[in-house]
């Protein structure tokens, strides 16, 4: 069977969705399950094969590599769980035909774009891909124009880049195939190399939202619902650093340009330890894994960036891994909003007495995003410091050790300002367990990173295949273990079974000791000099809890990127302003113009002549 | 490996990390008695401190989270201390030395702090969760010079394991803190800050936070907390002693080693005013760094 | 239940024993007499010697020192303090004010006998009571733990509605969580 179909058949399906969803909800939610289903089902038993299509004398290609397929991976698993997960999510909400297929849309754009193979039709569905999001951006309408048109521009610009970069390879390549491209490559002259590989980085950097490039992403992330939110910051960015991967790797490990490694991989530096510290000050939950989302992209652009064999895995393993926890972080954030209506700090405490599944798979995801032993996790983090330090990056490591520090804080106000806490009744009394629908991804994800802790292997094969697309040949791999250059090992069965045997011999010890007189009591119950709480008070403190390290690095947080481009944007209006000015609409002005003029050419003409 | 021999050496380390530990502190209350003009309790005092929170008749939690707290705090310190060799080229002390590497005992150290601040979080007091930041604050100030440190001596000597590290001041016969001075210093500053002591006591302050993170805190969860507290103090100790101070061949080495850097710390404190939380961030980012800046250049250059 | 001598078994003599060592006093000046703490901990007198120091909360503490007189306003925080304490626990009555009322005795906004309304394990007697007699005061204590005989929480559980009832009398805005240990 052909690759094109199922894109196709996806594209078809959302079509249909629409006209289900037109005629009933429920035979509308029944299309979607059944895409949810369905597409991880066909993915994971079919045969690829190539396929090619001829179009006004260009041959369009389509088939998996290895690499892409890694992607595709992600792609259909994130956004089967998701489709599943919104359709409680999304019960409530209106015009769901349109979203949906919007949704569906985009899936299928992001399957098209690890189809293809060339660069034409990676444009086509990349264009697919940026108008499905940008519709679902704007979904709630006009309050959040401001938002769609910021995410609208960057792509915009990514886009334009991109389709530059393609006229250019077409001329001097002769074709539009990317891998004849790379074979190429080598060939060009350093001006064309930098040019072509630069506008291709500004394309997929947008997506990625690298640091000058990321400003669209907090406000796109915040505003979309969760349930795409999930797919948007865990699958559909990876789609950048897959584009990256391909420059970063191909082009300038393979081609003795590393220096522009070095490049890309101190943006990601620098957009790790910024965008961290801005997530650090959030009060929106939102607003803070969305920044955190692109300080992790900077992990993995660091480890694209630096080239080497195991900074090549530890990025893709981050990917991935990075789509995962991230993706059950949003559907925390979705359900706490589905069941609560709220995602600021100041307005939620104690749901850990509600929802205590949600704090769970909360819980895992979080110890995975900072990157702790017994979690999944620890394996990137690991193999990004050991690939650092190998390589001679000491001053990039400390960069990066400052940012996975600084994202302990957010990762315990998330935890904390949430789900711990004071416990208010008033606001407790009506929040439920999410139901059923929704719990499934999100449990079933988060063991999926429990397992990746101790097993890693599981997910090393894939990318080991994927690292032969890059020029890295037998990647050796262990189910259980890591190596680095310097052949320094961690094993991790021994680490993480010997912390879970103290844990449980002392969690034992401790429930059974005084078992009887030991009393659960409420949050409002608490040593506060004596003075009784009363259940109106709220003692709560998750708001602006880490004043002290804004003082630290105040100097720091004052440049925003975003006032940079907002002064540019001023300084276009007024050079076109000026402009304006010149047609003042007076006629005697006009007749001065052409007086000018006249005189000027007279002068010229008897120079020149 | 054997799993009896395994049980056996592990359960002695800890018990070895225990009574030491528990010994330093104790030490500590009375040198800082002594230097306050004082006769200070018995050494043993932390000892019976254990016994009688453990006999409390009743105890509270607020919720699974703070039951688990000290928990993970106790496992955190148990695991670290498997990893980290006791004594040089010992044939007993061997645990789990080989199976892991400093990145990977960086990351674990810092497990029980987060357990126990999700705990402390738990407990619903505003002064437990006002410590917690002060807390993770801080280790933002003192893990950038420790890691350097660590940085500069790894890529100095291409290797990654404490193991290593010791190997080669074998071979040198000279101590890393003599042949890698500026590292040497960074991570010394760096080491009031771990073990939070004066001038970096802000974060469990009695007087203005009621002991922040451990004040919903009491009998057995308190008990299990200062038994940690003493074992980790052993592990950072040894750890510190293994990588900058060649290691010890017998355990009276060791325990004098550690006790003569346990000083340092203490005696700081000892003479010093608190910090406020922004204060600490800016003196870990001002001379450690600096020393630490200094160690990876010697490292590279050199 | 422990204060039978004979049924007592080694390991209540060794609890016992680290109960008396080792008394975590909980810092909550109620009067003056709270004045009288500081030099009692440091230098000269140097209560650490004795295992006794401070804690921050409740929830650490051993020991509930009631510092001289007792306003009515405070009474409502200390027995909320005293609540939160875990058992075993041990309250110190300090001076002539929480025996009889003291100089206090016909003020409009003190307790005058401290024991209506809390379990006192042992009383210091004088107006104020010097560091000397505070460290003889916390040896009677220690004295009454190893003998299983201060057994001030026990009684406060068994008398509970007692010890309720003149609370209330004091206390008109009653809004305490109950007490159910």
């Amino acid at each position: 069977m052909s690759n094109l179909v199922i894109i196709l058949a996806i594209f078809g399906w959302a079509i249909l969705t629409y006209l289900a969803f037109k005629i009933n909800k429920t035979l509308g939610n029944v299309f979607v399950g059944v895409l949810a289903l369905a597409l991880p089902a066909y993915f994971f038993t079919y045969t690829p094969s190539d396929y090619t299509v001829s179009v006004m004398g260009m041959s369009l290609q389509f088939g998996f590599t290895s690499f892409a397929s890694l992607f595709a991976m992600l792609v259909v698993v994130l956004s089967s769980f998701a489709l599943l997960y919104s359709i409680p999510y999304m019960n409530k909400k209106d015009r769901l035909g349109w979203f949906y297929m919007n949704f569906m849309f985009s899936v299928g754009g992001m399957m098209g774009i690890l189809m293809s193979k060339d660069l034409v039709s990676l444009f086509i569905f990349w264009e697919i891909m940026t108008w499905s999001s940008y519709l679902i951006v704007i979904y709630q309408g006009k309050k959040v124009n401001k938002v769609g048109l910021k995410y609208m521009i960057f792509s915009a610009i990514g886009a334009y880049a991109m389709l530059m970069a393609i006229v250019l390879i077409n001329k001097w390549s002769g074709n539009v195939n990317i891998e004849q491209f790379f074979a190429s490559f080598p060939n060009y002259s350093s001006a064309a190399k930098l040019l072509s590989s630069l506008l291709l980085l500004t394309g997929f950097g947008v997506k990625s939202a690298l640091m000058p490039l990321h400003v669209w992403a907090p406000g796109a992330y915040t505003k979309s619902p969760m349930s795409y939110t999930a797919v948007f910051s865990g699958a559909l960015s990876k789609m950048g650093i897959y584009g990256m991967a391909l420059v970063a790797v191909n082009l300038y490990v393979h081609s003795n340009m590393p220096i522009m490694g070095e490049v890309i991989a101190w943006a990601g530096a620098i957009t790790a330890v910024l965008a961290t510290f801005w997530a650090i000050f959030q009060n929106d939950i939102r607003k803070l894994l969305a920044y955190s989302s692109i300080g992790q992209l900077g992990y993995i652009a660091v480890g694209l960036g630096i080239g080497t064999e195991l900074s090549v895995f530890a990025g893709l393993y981050l990917a991935i891994l990075h789509g995962l926890f991230k993706g059950v972080l949003w559907m925390v954030v979705g359900a706490i909003e589905h069941r609560t209506g709220k995602t600021d700090f100041r307005d939620i405490s104690g749901l850990i007495k509600k929802m205590p599944f949600t704090f769970f798979v909360a819980l895992v995801a979080i110890i995975a995003l900072a990157g702790m032993p017994p979690l999944s996790g620890f394996v990137g983090k690991w193999m990004l410091y050991e690939s650092m330090i190998t390589s001679n990056h000491f001053i990039m490591v400390l960069f990066i050790f400052l940012s996975s520090t600084a994202a302990f804080l957010y990762c315990f106000h998330f935890l904390y300002g949430l789900f711990l806490g004071q416990q208010e009744d008033e606001f407790l009394k009506d929040v439920k367990e999410v139901p059923v629908l929704m719990m499934i991804p999100m449990g079933l994800i988060s063991l999926s990173l429990i397992a990746f802790g101790t097993f890693p292997g599981l997910i090393f094969k894939p990318i080991a295949q994927a690292m032969s697309t890059l020029g890295f040949e037998n990647v050796t791999w262990r189910m259980s273990s890591l190596t680095n250059a310097w052949g320094n090992s961690m094993f991790l069965k021994p680490a993480n079974f010997m912390f879970m045997a103290v844990f449980v011999f002392f969690l034992i010890i401790i429930t059974v000791v005084n078992h009887k007189k030991t009393k659960k009591v409420g949050t409002k119950d608490i040593a506060n000099g004596g003075e009784p709480i009363r259940d109106e008070d709220n003692l709560h403190y998750s708001v602006d809890i880490y004043r002290p390290f804004y003082r630290v690095i105040s100097p720091i947080m004052k440049y925003k990127v975003e006032t940079f481009y907002k002064r540019i944007s001023k300084g276009i209006e007024e050079f076109f302003q000026f402009f304006r000015r010149i047609y003042s609409g007076n006629g005697q002005t006009y007749a001065l113009y052409v007086v000018i003029f006249l005189t000027a050419l007279l002068i010229l003409s008897s120079t020149i002549f | 490996m054997d799993i009896g021999r395994f049980l056996l050496t592990s359960i002695t380390t800890t018990a070895l990390a225990f009574v030491v530990g528990m010994f330093y502190a104790g030490f500590r209350r009375k040198i800082t008695a002594r230097v306050q003009n004082r006769v200070g309790p018995p050494v043993y005092q932390n000892f019976i401190d254990v016994v009688k929170l453990w006999s409390k008749k009743s105890n509270i939690t607020h919720g699974v989270m703070q039951h688990l707290a000290p928990l993970w705090q106790i496992a955190t310190s148990i695991t670290t201390l498997m990893f980290i060799p006791i004594l040089v080229d010992s044939t007993f002390f061997v645990n789990l030395t080989f199976k892991g590497d400093l990145i990977f005992l960086l990351y674990l150290m810092v497990v029980g702090s987060l357990g126990m601040a999700l705990g402390a979080g738990e407990g619903g007091n505003p002064n437990s969760a006002i410590g917690v930041t002060r807390g993770l604050t801080q280790m933002i100030g003192f893990e950038i010079p420790w890691v350097m440190a660590l940085v500069a001596l790894m890529i100095q000597h291409q290797t990654t394991t404490i193991v290593g590290l010791m190997d080669v001041q074998q071979a040198s016969g000279t101590w890393l803190m003599f042949s890698s001075p500026f590292a040497f210093l960074a991570a010394l500053l760096a080491m009031p800050g771990m073990f939070r002591y004066s001038p970096f006591d802000i974060v469990g302050a009695p007087a203005e936070l009621a002991s922040g993170p451990i004040s919903e805190f009491g009998g057995k969860y308190l008990g299990t907390l200062m038994t940690n507290g003493s074992i980790f103090a052993f592990v950072k100790l040894v750890l510190y002693v293994d990588i900058f101070m060649g290691g010890a061949t017998n355990l009276v080495l060791l325990v004098v080693k550690t006790f003569v850097l346990y000083m340092f710390p203490v005696l700081w404190g000892l003479v010093s005013p608190r910090f406020r939380t922004e204060q600490s961030v800016r003196f870990f980012w001002g001379w450690p760094l600096f020393f630490g800046l200094l160690g990876i250049l010697q490292a590279a250059f050199l | 239940m422990v204060n039978d001598k004979e049924s007592r078994k080694i390991v209540d003599i060794i609890q016992d024993f680290a109960r008396k060592s080792s008394l975590f006093v909980l810092a909550y000046g109620t009067g003056c007499g709270a004045i009288e703490i500081p030099p009692t901990m440091t230098s000269r007198y140097d209560a650490e010697r004795f295992g006794i120091r401070g804690a921050a909360t409740p929830r650490q503490a051993d020991v509930l020192l009631i510092t001289g007189y007792l306003a009515t306003k405070s009474l409502k925080r200390v027995i909320r303090a005293y609540e939160q304490m875990q058992n075993p626990k041990y309250i110190i009555g300090f001076g002539s004010c929480t025996i009889n009322g003291g100089m206090y005795w016909d003020s409009y906004n003190t307790i005058n006998r401290l024991d209506m309304y809390m379990p006192v394990d042992v009383y210091i007697n004088g107006c104020m009571p010097r560091p000397e007699a505070v460290i003889a005061g916390f040896a009677k204590l220690q004295k009454l733990i190893q003998a299983g005989k201060a057994d001030g929480w026990e009684r406060y559980q068994n008398n509970l509605e007692f010890y309720r009832k003149n609370q209330k009398k004091i206390i008109h805005n009653w809004v305490m969580p109950d007490y159910n240990w």
